[in-house]
């Protein structure tokens, strides 16, 4: 029996010394985010994902911090055809990569031709598909692949001869050019007003393509362009943002140090930065507490609200203070770490931060004739979603509901988040005409047993509301908009809860009558919202379809005039928001950050939240070198 | 004895051949698409695209591929770079399953080894304690602590452990894993349940070895309780806690999703979690592959320490029915 303890015992002991590890000086800054999936700039779809990459690579424009407007990032500059089709950007000589290599124009040709292989299985791929040919060589590589396959012939030779044809294809048919080392010319099919802000966006970066070539290989069996996983990996990877990669480890954390061959536009001042996923929501608020972090970016524990409200109290208390430091010019940040300490004993923070994002929560309506068990579906009648949007009181919903005050939306494109756009009214809370709408359709209590009728005495089928379990923040607004058009209007509802994938699927398949939804924007341009409602659009869940709103959209595509093409643009989506109603928006969505002002300076406030890691910063005490 | 031990090795090839086949066919019903994230979905010929680089479109094809990759087939036959292969991440493109793996699966063999040796301690005493002297006032407590220990779920446990050792008197960090002060509050968290469990088997064990004929024997012969107990019932009473101890180690091993969770431990329970909320199809089955190459494993140690403490069980009779 002895000889098993003592087995045991040992073995305990050298899995414990392999895991440990020499502990390192902490970072600068430390901040908790969700599970970083990629750092390969080409694949990145998550929030998290692009705001590493923000500060690793460097595009040919960085959007402003505080307005979003497109400001020089690799390119100095940049010209545009009379036509508006054709873009030349002019490249820094003096860009680098971390490794000294010089950044050009060939490293943009080379990262957006890997956007647009179907090979790189990219989920933004489209974005591109506004160069000239672009959509067509995506096409037929698609196509040159699939008549691989079905060949006889399965050899390294004809993959690389297939390979070999594919660049000549995207160099003859793309318009993408590379005159020389730093101008680049891009032509686009038709001219699109918000291509430069498309040019910051991080999935349009460059990469190094002489380090990742060594783990790219061309499979003979396929034909397909595979790359293996490890040329992201901490001294693998070359960056030529102001940030380098100097450590990561899986779901566990990632440190970042400035890249001292950077030299452009937005030279870093933090000395290091290090991202500890912490998945669990309260272990995040006591790792912030006990000052194991210093910046939670996404503050999702249940008790936020009352969080918030802490901080609003003590802000409340001093408002006049702290708008007189802003009239004076003050930053938020610094007129609020100028402030009077909160009051412990009150229950008050300062450390807690609502901000405004660009992005709408709304609830869909699903616009099908039919539903998916063959059934009529009440909700194609635009006079139902009509009045269902206006029996919602969404001020009570943020102020009792969510509890955190968001900005109530009536339209899908946040208000006055795009410079020149003018948003429509959309439809108020009104319970009377909501059920004037309701009356219009048909829809009657004729028994009086405060359920609606139609004309055939067939009561309102009762109301399937799909949402996606796990966020108790949903299903709260969906118990709520349930009691509100019980109440206004005469209907049963019933909550269908589902897991994410799930949901998604019957969200595909139209399974639901009215279903949770949201949407964040990519680019300052409200097509980034109104491309949803787009006859036969892939996140057109409702299946909503109107020619007018389609001819619109075009109509705007083709208009050279920025004003005019804004003034379209607007029409269109009180078209969507007066009339139709696909969508019943809710609120604009805003983010929780938990940082103290007087500790950490650097958050940028513009509704992109698109925060700059490579510019945070700590205030209350010397910098610390980085790694010993 | 080593005839029943090789035979049981060559079986574990087919049993994980099942494994990989069922946990493929379930994993694949999961509804959606591994590549697609919540929100945005990109046009049809995108996700067509990334259906096709990751053999999404076939079944047939990635099982196929899968399977030649995994068992090193493919290596011999030169298709594949190397043998043992599981793949990219269908979700972490950057990282293979084989680097999640040996990341992962150290960190939690460490919480759950450590987690079992911390079970046993606890457990053994309270089982001797209540075994020694059932009916007093000594066993009714322990056995009320244990039922307790065995209800009580550990996000509660590991929530009030950080609270108050962590939060409150700063004792343990609150979060993460690099240190050995990092690990002993999940260790602690995680060993409760399997405490309890030992605590309440060694006392039934014991209770009931009491009364055999040959302890009386040995009370007879002038033995103290405590003597009888320690020399000739405990080895057999230990019996049902050895058998115990295999499953629960690999249980422990591979990792408890909610300990790893509150205490944000990159291990591999977490991991596998995860993956199959985001039905990364290649991670879920490496992380299955792993557990049941342990379980088979432990399960073997089992049966043959088995043999070793009771003598009347014999491995090669067994083996042969």
């Amino acid at each position: 029996m002895r000889w098993i303890a003592w087995a045991f015992m040992l073995i305990l002991i050298g899995i414990v010394l392999l895991n440990w590890e020499r502990a390192r000086s902490p970072a600068e800054i430390r901040f908790s985010s969700s599970d970083v999936f990629t750092l390969d700039p080409q694949r990145m779809t998550y929030m998290q994902d692009l705001r590493i990459s923000r500060s690793l690579f460097e595009g040919l424009c960085t959007p402003d911090p505080d307005t979003g407007a497109p400001a020089p990032g690799v390119a100095t500059s940049w010209e545009q055809s009379a036509d508006g089709r054709s873009w030349t950007f002019h490249l820094r000589p003096d860009a680098r990569w971390s490794n000294g290599d010089p950044v050009t124009s060939y490293d943009f040709r080379n990262a957006w031709r890997r956007l647009l292989l179907p090979d790189t299985a990219a989920d933004y791929s489209d974005l591109l598909f506004l160069i000239r040919g672009a959509r067509e060589f995506f096409a037929w590589r698609t196509n040159a692949l699939t008549q691989y396959a079905s060949s006889d012939r399965h050899d390294a030779q004809a993959a690389d001869a297939l390979w070999q044809q594919t660049t000549e294809q995207f160099n003859r048919t793309v318009g993408i050019h590379t005159p020389d080392a730093q101008t680049l010319v891009v032509e686009l099919e038709r001219p699109v007003p918000y291509w430069l802000d498309l040019c910051g966006f991080q999935t349009l970066a460059p990469i190094h393509q002489q380090s990742l070539d060594k783990f790219t290989r061309i499979d003979p069996t396929s034909g397909l362009v595979k790359s293996n996983p490890g040329w992201t990996k901490p001294g693998v990877l070359i960056t030529n943002g102001p940030m380098k990669l100097v450590d990561w480890k899986y779901k566990r954390e990632m440190r970042l140090e400035p890249n001292e061959m950077y030299v452009g536009v937005n030279p870093p001042l933090a000395k290091s930065v290090e991202v500890i996923p912490i998945e669990d929501a309260s272990t995040a608020v006591l790792a912030y507490e006990s000052g194991g972090i210093d910046w939670i970016s996404d503050l999702t524990a249940e008790f936020r609200a009352d969080l918030a409200q802490s901080s609003r109290r003590w802000l409340d208390r001093h408002r006049v203070e702290f708008d007189l430091r802003i009239g004076a010019g003050a930053t938020v940040d610094e007129a609020l770490a100028a402030l009077p300490a909160p009051d412990v004993a009150l229950g008050e923070r300062r450390d807690v931060h609502v901000l405004s994002a660009f992005g709408t929560d709304f609830w869909s309506f699903n616009c099908r004739p039919k539903l998916s068990n063959g059934s009529v579906n009440p909700f194609a009648d635009a006079r139902v979603r009509r009045a269902f949007a206006m029996a919602v009181d969404k001020a009570a919903i943020t102020a009792s509901v969510t509890r955190l005050n968001e900005p109530i939306a009536t339209t899908l494109v946040p208000r006055g988040s795009i410079a020149g756009y003018d948003s429509p009214a959309g439809l108020p809370f009104d319970v009377a005409r909501a059920r004037g709408e309701m009356t219009a359709a048909g829809w009657i209590d004729r028994d009086g047993n405060g359920i609606v009728e139609n004309g055939a005495g067939e009561p309102f089928p009762t109301v399937d509301m799909l949402y996606m379990t796990g966020n108790p923040r949903v299903k709260n607004i969906a118990l709520a908009l349930a009691s509100m058009w019980r109440d206004a209007l005469g209907v049963q509802c019933a909550l269908r809860g589902k897991d994410g994938k799930f949901a998604k699927e019957d969200l595909r398949l139209g399974n639901f009558m009215v279903a949770r939804g949201g949407w964040y924007g990519d680019y300052a341009d409200p097509t980034t919202f109104l491309d949803l409602s787009r006859t036969g659009n892939g996140n057109n869940d409702r299946a909503f379809s109107n020619p007018r709103f389609d001819a619109l959209l075009a109509q705007a595509a083709a208009e050279m005039d920025q004003a005019k093409r804004m003034a379209i643009l607007t029409d269109a989506e009180r078209l969507l928001v007066e009339d139709e109603m696909p969508i019943l928006p809710l609120c604009q969505y805003v983010t929780l950050y938990m940082y103290d002002p007087v500790k950490m300076r650097g958050i940028v406030r513009n509704p992109r939240l698109d925060q700059r890691l490579s510019q945070l910063r700590r205030v209350d005490r010397p910098a610390q070198g980085s790694t010993p | 004895m080593t005839s029943f031990i090789i035979r049981r090795l060559l079986q574990l090839p087919l049993v994980l051949l099942a494994v990989i086949v069922v946990t493929f066919a379930l994993v694949w019903l999961i509804p959606g698409n591994p590549m697609l994230q919540e929100g945005r979905q990109p046009p049809p010929e995108v996700v067509e695209a990334m259906n096709r680089q990751y053999q999404l479109d076939s079944p047939v094809r990635f099982l196929g591929g899968y399977l030649s990759r995994v068992t090193g087939v493919g290596w011999v036959l030169g298709w594949n770079e190397k043998p043992f292969d599981l793949g990219p991440s269908m979700r972490h493109p950057d990282w293979t399953v084989n680097e999640i793996i040996s990341a992962g699966f150290p960190i939690s063999a460490t919480i759950g080894l450590g987690a079992i040796a911390i079970a046993l301690v606890i457990g053994t005493i309270a089982g001797l304690i209540g075994g020694l002297r059932p009916g007093s006032w000594l066993d009714a407590a322990t056995q009320t602590i244990a039922l307790v220990g065995i209800s009580v779920p550990s996000f509660v446990t590991g929530s009030l452990l950080i609270v108050l050792l962590a939060a409150k008197f700063r004792i343990f960090p609150i979060a993460g894993w690099g240190t050995p002060a990092h690990a002993l509050l999940p260790m602690l968290t995680l060993s409760l349940p399997f405490a309890a469990y030992i605590a309440r088997l060694l006392r039934f064990g014991l209770v009931e070895q009491m009364s055999t004929n040959h302890l009386r024997t040995a009370l007879a012969k002038g033995l103290s309780r405590r003597q009888a107990a320690w020399r000739h019932a405990l080895k057999n009473a230990f019996l049902p806690v050895l058998s115990f101890l295999g499953p629960a180690t690999a249980v422990a091993m591979t990792g408890s999703f909610v300990v790893e969770k509150v205490f944000a431990i990159p291990g591999l329970g977490r991991h596998f979690v995860d993956a199959v909320l985001g039905k990364d199809i290649t991670l879920v089955m490496g992380v299955v592959l792993v557990y049941a190459v342990l379980l088979i494993l432990l399960n073997l140690v089992v049966d043959v320490l088995y043999a070793w403490i009771d003598p009347r069980i014999d491995l090669a009779a067994s083996g042969t029915r």
